[in-house]
């Protein structure tokens, strides 16, 4: 190969940068999993909202009014979501879970398309983050930066509550086993409505993230939604760790495989998520053994 | 195992009838959409096979439908293969894929099953996307319909080319009917509602499922050979989940497991579609909330509903009316 150092370098950026993105997504899908046993495939929808509130917002007061209140308005939409539908869906089987929010699929596009219209928006990256940054040998884009760091302190804060906190304990004990759970006196359903909205807000920060890298159009949803379920297929339910390393694994396959194998490189990953299901069935790192 | 009742018979043939009236009166357009019910009928046939009776929620159906069509396309216009040996080709084809990938994922259940499935859908969908001999994101034209000119039926016509394919898919049923009634079929239904039990009998499961689902794509394989000849073109969104995924819902809006079901959600959904679309651009959104309220409403879906309300009083009234009738012969021949 005739690349040089620096060009892997930026590869690894690159790399790093779609796995951070994934990352954010997929911890709140495979954590809504893991204690709810409740497959949302509208959380790719989810992220097509942030990222047009985030829009809409940044065209009112600026990129950062859309980065921080994107993920709230997301969750209100999930407090929605979780009243209406999947509260009463909880203890249907995955089959009908998948059927429902299929079905929300094919409404939040239409509904997205019916406010927002079907063009393409934009987000200008904020003057705080624009330009690029030289680091290891690279000049690398500041704003994609920024988000691998974003990515890496969400998930040193998750790892943090996750671990060593009581709500932490409380959740972990939820995905272990949410009788035994509920019976020490933890109460499993507030603890599954709180999860599921902070998902939905992570979904909405990735898509108030993702603007202004990708334009913003309806179908934005669908695309990310596959590569979601095959991170947390590979990575395994409900687990923190698996989340990550699905996420690296996918980012990192896809981002070199485009690079060593053009031809390749879409089946890959998919060949990839095949093998792992057939050797563990469960994932990489399941939260339950 | 698949029983026909009085309804399913009834409501058969009611649909029998009306696709040969649409097929014989219909004009150019309503036969478009006659055909593109039919291939539809065809594919959730297949569906309902290893969903409704097998319990293995697929969504690769759209993908293995699109592997006939591909099948079908590169080996009749690049191969320079003859229309019927192409076809025999890429069902036989579809239906090595589909074990391939039944045998693969007959470990998995639920959620996993839905989600290998789905993995291998996409890896078929990618391949054909960028490989080049697929023409890519263009498709292929160039294709031709097969050539029955010897018993005088030329397919090209829009109107013969739907006979032919109410004719196969008469043909489908009766055959999917019979699998589901063979030794076959009934092992896969003892594997849906108790797989360790059957595993304990001593049933290979895998190689159960395995076929169950070779058989299933090779319907959905000449499915797709019927698409790529309705339409004489083929792109690679033809494998897209979404059509796998709308597949699904036909046969969930329809009732699974009753393969009548799926018949009438194939003709609701086209019908449907079409209606909406001259209407509004958001028919996904209407499809989307029909979608929810029947899965909420706990039905399974508007045949399965017909029947559990209904179904049985006419089964029991036939019932009654035959035994009137027989003691009404005692009676006379007394």
């Amino acid at each position: 190969m005739a690349h040089d150092l620096g060009f892997w370098t930026l590869q690894a950026l690159n790399a790093l940068q779609l796995s951070m993105l994934l990352f954010l997504l997929s911890i709140g899908l495979t954590v809504i999993f893991g204690l709810m046993h409740f497959v949302n495939l509208a959380h790719g929808s989810l992220y097509a909202l942030g990222a047009y509130f985030a829009a809409s917002l940044a065209a009112v007061g600026g990129y950062w009014m859309g980065f921080f209140l994107a993920p709230v308005a997301v969750a209100g939409v999930g407090v929605l979501l979780y009243s209406g539908l999947i509260k009463r869906m909880r203890k249907s089987g995955p089959m009908a879970q998948v059927l429902v929010t299929f079905g929300l699929i094919f409404a939040m596009l239409d509904l997205t398309r019916i406010f927002w219209g079907d063009l393409a928006l934009g987000i200008e990256v904020p003057a705080l983050l624009d330009g690029r940054l030289a680091f290891l040998g690279v000049e690398y884009p500041t704003y994609r930066l920024f988000i691998i760091a974003l990515g890496l302190a969400i998930f040193a804060a998750l790892a943090f509550v996750l671990a060593r906190t009581q709500i932490g304990a409380m959740i972990r004990a939820g995905v272990d086993n949410d009788a035994m759970a509920a019976c020490l006196g933890i109460n499993v359903e507030r603890l599954f409505f709180m999860v599921f909205c902070f998902g939905c807000a992570l979904a909405g920060l990735a898509g108030a993230v993702a603007a202004p890298l990708l334009s913003v159009t309806p179908d934005m949803g669908l695309q990310i939604l596959i590569p979601t379920l095959i991170v947390i297929v590979i990575g395994g339910l409900g687990s923190l760790k698996g989340a990550v390393s699905g996420s690296l694994i996918y980012g990192f396959v896809q981002t070199f495989g485009a690079v060593l194998a053009p031809q390749l490189a879409s089946v890959l990953i998919y060949a990839l998520l095949a093998a792992v299901l057939v050797i563990k069935p469960v994932g990489l790192f399941p939260a339950k053994g | 195992m698949f029983r026909h009742n009085a309804l399913r018979y009834a409501v058969l043939a009611l649909l029998a009838a009306g696709a040969l009236f649409q097929a014989l009166t219909a004009e150019y357009f309503g036969l478009e959409i006659l055909t593109e019910i039919l291939i539809l009928a065809m594919l959730v046939l297949a569906l309902d096979i290893v969903a409704g009776f097998g319990g293995m929620v697929s969504l690769c159906h759209g993908a293995l439908m699109g592997v006939g069509a591909y099948t079908y396309a590169i080996l009749s216009t690049k191969a320079g293969i003859a229309p019927p040996v192409a076809m025999a080709g890429s069902i036989a084809l579809t239906g090595v894929a589909a074990w391939v990938i039944g045998a693969i994922c007959s470990r998995s259940h639920g959620i996993y099953f839905i989600m290998a499935t789905l993995a291998f859908g996409q890896m078929a969908y990618s391949y054909v996307f960028e490989a080049p001999i697929f023409g890519g994101d263009d498709g292929l034209g160039g294709i031709s319909r097969l050539d029955l000119s010897f018993i005088g039926v030329d397919l090209n016509d829009s109107r013969s080319f739907a006979l032919f394919c109410l004719a196969l898919l008469a043909a489908i049923y009766v055959a999917s009917v019979l699998i589901l009634r063979s030794g076959l079929g009934r092992s896969l239904s003892g594997v849906m509602h108790n797989e360790q039990r059957m595993r304990a009998l001593g049933l290979t499961v895998w190689r159960v499922k395995a076929d169950v689902f070779g058989l299933s794509g090779m319907i959905a394989g000449l499915a797709g050979a019927l698409a790529a000849q309705h339409i004489l073109y083929i792109s690679p969104g033809l494998l897209s989940w979404t059509v796998s995924g709308e597949a699904l819902v036909v046969v969930i809006l329809g009732g699974l497991g009753t393969l009548v079901g799926p018949l009438v959600g194939a003709a609701a959904f086209v019908v449907l579609k079409h209606e909406l679309s001259a209407v509004t651009t958001y028919w996904h959104l209407v499809v989307g909330v029909i979608l929810i309220a029947v899965v909420m409403s706990r039905a399974n879906g508007v045949f399965g509903w017909f029947e559990s309300r209904w179904g049985d009083r006419i089964e029991r009234r036939m019932a009654d009316a035959t035994r009137k009738q027989q003691s009404e012969e005692v009676l006379t021949d007394a």
